[in-house]
């Protein structure tokens, strides 16, 4: 019998008065010891599953139809004493972020130990050795020096290592992952879903594995549910729906990500974004039919009916027979003709922190050692590497917000290693920065208007209306409308945020951009609208770009050079089709193993590193 | 479309600290129509009257009189006179040396907050109402020196809330993109850092108004704040205080005129702080 079965599971939520559905019909079944993967962008509705499961709906959500059966029981109307015993000894769950599922001011031994007990594993010596035997199970050695530190004292790998071990002390019937690796880097992830699909198959436990990751999904799970605003859009085997897409919206968004292997190939990008809440309740037919190529006149009239199109593939739409033919767009060239002299050369650039301890010791931590380098004019570079390898301490001194410990920066031929005025102004004609979370970069005070004219404000140049055109302008090239120029950045969506904070930059006409993460975190459509946005703008407007990211499909696609950095040291640097078709230093290559493969038959075998729990240790003492 | 009254103005608190704050203030400033008799004229006749509502209360005196004969009820509206002066300016200057010190510390680091941080600490390490008494013994009475003492025993109290403010808005990325593009230090302060710390320093002002009239009651009370020919509620306190079992009223009345006045001001600072609080309001959004 299947672990987990919803059928016709709908949840609403009130909005003003009204009940707008959020989930809406939707079936599927976990069988024991089968993986199923709910992908979907943010807003499709993945976690709020997680959430039925727990019942931990948010305030004015509430399953209004169908039911969600575990094991043969209701979780939606057994009592609240009977699911209190269920989670967290049948049902287990993994959150997305590690940190904040873990208790800060108890000890990780502490917290495994009162979970423990609360399962009655007998006395504290029990319990004791069992806790060593669970960590020891997801390959955390020196598990008893890891029992008497803190979660702060840990890496967050390590942590959702913890959290994962606590999951299966129970050996639960079913696991709800909920994005269990997107806050950590590449080659952690690729472990720590290892761990799990291993964990997973010695105990014969069903997962429900949350993601936004199709091509991750394809690797691991067994079945695969697309959800596009609450509808299941797609239903199948994990290799037909990957490589025989039926649903529109699934063959886009595996189109919109950029491959990581055979030739470069264009992005799709999807107009618009998902509708949300109240755009639901407008729309009478597909409610993808806005942003879908293979649009007809049938598909607004009705909501799709889900057909089968495989053995056990199912998919909302009414011509699946049409979806193969969507094709990526050919891609722009990347022109690197122009490199004549160098616009930015970096010669032995260094970094070294000094942290205090009391009145005389003083430790020195090195975050970025000897990078040397050379930006040229309309050059796209980007910088890869794991969370602590420097990149993001190398473009806060390209751009003088950080003093380098040693090492020159000259632009254009003149030195701009000294922090006076007009060494300052001079690098501020030149380079430009945008900043990764624009939550944080934005003004929440200033509107859009004011935040991308900031450059003419700081020269003190231009009238209120010259500014307003200005900033009209900007949006337009940016991709935005004009009447967006009087919002405030809250009532923007994440991916127009992220344009309003390239419009700022670009203001000042820069001609070297540097971009710190700007596409980490966003939604794949909105990613590839984002990277198309940059190389259109290097068309159009001309500037070199030096592009920091740890999403190596994304430096593949945009970048003509690649600088990959390991421990503030450059290990490898060339053109990016050479380094990531034949990378040769050992970092580079346990790098690229470690993303999920574009082609699910293929082995995904990531090489294990043992510089996680060192580095981790590293930092706890 | 109709202009709809910001956020702040509609939340209860505020409108209740507005009210009251408003009209103590309406008093203070036209205390010379609105009292029924001169505050400081004696009618040694007509002593200890009780207020109207008491036996033996009568008309021309709505509050009673005191020891002296005088009119309580106009006393009492001129003492407002003195407390919303001292929580007026008291306030405004404390805010101005503790703002201006914690923007510096806050936006600079390092050094500077150090050095800023530590005076704070010796200067808050002195008891605030001894430190108080000191400077007026050493200053004399006076009005202008009971604002000045309080000025200069409550700046600490605003630099080092405001500081740790500055800190967490200093670190945005929007005050480090504001100064890549060409933006100075003080155009940086004032256009990006001040404008998102004003809701504290809104709130913490109206807390200190409220603050400054108690501590102008203390210290009228101990007769080291304005002359004895001004009454203030302190002073008010302080005299009835010797007859307490025959008068109670002439020492209740002022009592409640600075509950009422402390009251209204804090409610409006919680009231405001409520309101304009962007991480408040950010998640109740959410």
């Amino acid at each position: 019998m299947d672990m987990l079965i919803a059928k016709d599971l709908t949840v609403s939520a009130s909005l003003h008065g009204e009940r707008v559905p959020v989930i809406r019909e939707l079936n599927f079944s976990v069988a024991p010891g089968r993986v199923l993967g709910l992908v979907g962008e943010s807003g499709a509705g993945k976690s709020m599953i997680g959430r039925t499961v727990a019942q931990l709906l948010p305030p004015g959500f509430a399953v209004t139809r169908g039911e969600l059966m575990f094991d043969g029981q209701d979780l939606v109307r057994m009592p609240f004493e009977t699911r209190r015993e269920l989670l967290g000894r049948d049902i287990a769950f993994v959150p997305q972020e590690p940190l904040s599922g873990l208790n800060p001011v108890l000890t990780i031994g502490q917290q495994i130990d009162e979970h423990l007990a609360r399962l009655d594993f007998g006395n504290r010596k029990v319990r004791r050795d069992r806790a060593l035997e669970m960590l020891d199970a997801v390959h955390l050695t020196q598990g008893a020096s890891l029992l008497g530190k803190y979660p702060h004292q840990l890496s967050g790998g390590m942590c959702q290592r913890v959290l994962i071990a606590m999951a299966f002390a129970s050996r639960p019937k079913l696991l709800v992952a909920d994005e269990p690796t997107t806050a950590l880097d590449v080659t952690i992830q690729a472990r720590i879903v290892q761990l799990i699909a291993e964990l997973q198959r010695n105990e014969g436990t069903s997962v429900v594995f949350i993601t936004h990751d199709l091509r991750l999904a394809a690797q691991i799970c067994d079945e695969i549910l697309v959800l596009y605003a609450g509808r299941p859009a797609e239903y199948g085997p994990a290799r037909a729906v990957f490589s025989e897409p039926a649903h529109p919206y699934t063959r886009c968004l595996q189109l919109s990500n950029p491959a990581m292997s055979g030739a470069r190939r264009g992005l799709y990008t999807l107009p618009e974004r998902m509708p949300g809440l109240s755009a639901i309740k407008g729309i009478e037919g597909c409610l993808f039919a806005p942003r879908c190529p293979n649009v007809t006149e049938g598909c607004n009239a009705a909501p799709p009916p889900v057909i089968d199109v495989g053995a056990g593939h199912r998919a909302a739409c009414i011509h699946p027979d049409r979806t193969a033919a969507i094709a990526a767009p050919v891609p722009a060239a990347i022109d690197a003709s122009g490199l004549g002299t160098p616009l930015m050369t970096v010669d032995g650039l260094s970094k070294t922190f000094t942290t205090r301890h009391g009145l005389f010791q003083r430790s020195e931590f090195a975050a970025v050692k000897d990078v040397s380098f050379a930006l040229h004019g309309n050059e796209f570079i980007g910088i890869v590497g794991e969370s602590g390898s420097g990149k993001s301490t190398v473009a806060r001194m390209l751009c003088g917000l950080e003093r380098p410990s040693e090492g020159a920066v000259a632009i254009a031929g003149r030195d701009v290693s000294d922090d006076s005025a007009a060494t300052r102004a001079y690098r501020r004609d030149y380079v430009q920065m945008v900043f990764q979370d624009p939550q944080s970069a934005l003004n929440p005070r200033r509107r859009v208007a004011s935040i991308v004219t900031q450059a003419l404000e700081a020269a003190g140049t231009g009238t209120g209306a010259e500014r307003l055109a200005r900033a009209e302008a900007l949006l337009s090239e940016i991709g935005l409308s004009p009447e967006m120029a009087l919002r405030f950045p809250s009532q923007l969506s994440g991916g127009q945020r992220q344009r309003v904070n390239i419009a700022r930059a670009l203001c000042a006409e820069p001609r070297i951009l540097i971009a710190d993460e700007i596409v980490s975190g966003l939604d794949v459509s909105v990613q590839a609208q984002l990277l198309n946005l940059l190389l259109r703008l290097r068309r159009q407007r001309g500037f070199a770009m030096l592009f920091i990211s740890h999403d190596l499909s994304v430096v593949r696609y945009l970048c003509d050079r690649v600088l990959v950095m390991y421990r503030g040291e450059v290990v490898e640097s060339g053109p990016t089709a050479a380094v990531f078709d034949a990378p040769s230093h050992p970092y580079t290559k346990s790098l690229l193993a470690a993303v999920p493969p574009d082609d699910p038959s293929a082995a995904w075998a990531p090489r294990s590193r043992d510089a996680e729990p060192a580095l981790a240790l590293g930092a706890g003492l | 479309m109709m202009r709809r009254w910001p956020a702040w103005l509609r939340s209860g608190r505020v409108l209740i600290g507005l009210t009251v704050v408003s009209a103590i203030l309406f008093c203070a400033i036209f205390a010379p129509v609105l009292a029924p008799h001169d505050p400081n004229e004696q009618n040694l006749i007509s002593t200890f009257v009780p207020p109207i509502w008491a036996k033996g209360g009568d008309v021309a005196y709505l509050l009673g009189t005191d020891s002296l004969g005088r009119d309580v009820l106009s006393r009492l509206i001129y003492g407002a006179r003195v407390a919303m002066l001292v929580a007026v300016f008291a306030s405004l200057g404390a805010m101005a040396i503790g703002a201006v010190l914690a923007y510096i510390a806050g936006y600079f680091g390092g050094r500077t907050d150090a050095v800023i941080g530590r005076a704070v600490d010796v200067w808050m390490s002195f008891p605030p109402v001894v430190l108080s008494l000191i400077l007026m013994v050493g200053l004399g009475v006076g009005l202008r020196n009971v604002v000045l003492a309080i000025i200069l025993v409550d700046w600490t109290r605003f630099c080092r809330v405001m500081r740790s403010e500055v800190l967490v808005v200093a670190r945005k990325d929007y005050v480090a993109a504001a100064r890549l593009l060409g933006f100075s230090h003080w155009r940086t302060i004032v256009r990006e850092i001040v404008p998102a710390s004003l809701p504290l320093l809104i709130t913490l002002i109206s807390l200190e108004m409220g603050i400054a009239v108690i501590v102008e009651a203390i210290l009228s009370f101990v007769g080291m704040s304005v002359s004895a020919e001004t009454p203030a509620w302190g002073q008010m306190i302080a005299d009835a205080r010797q007859y307490i079992y025959d008068s109670p009223w002439g020492l209740i009345i002022p009592i409640l005129a600075i509950f009422l006045a402390v009251f209204g001001f804090n409610i409006l600072g919680d009231g405001l702080r409520r309101t304009l609080d962007v991480r408040l309001t950010e998640t109740q959004r959410a």
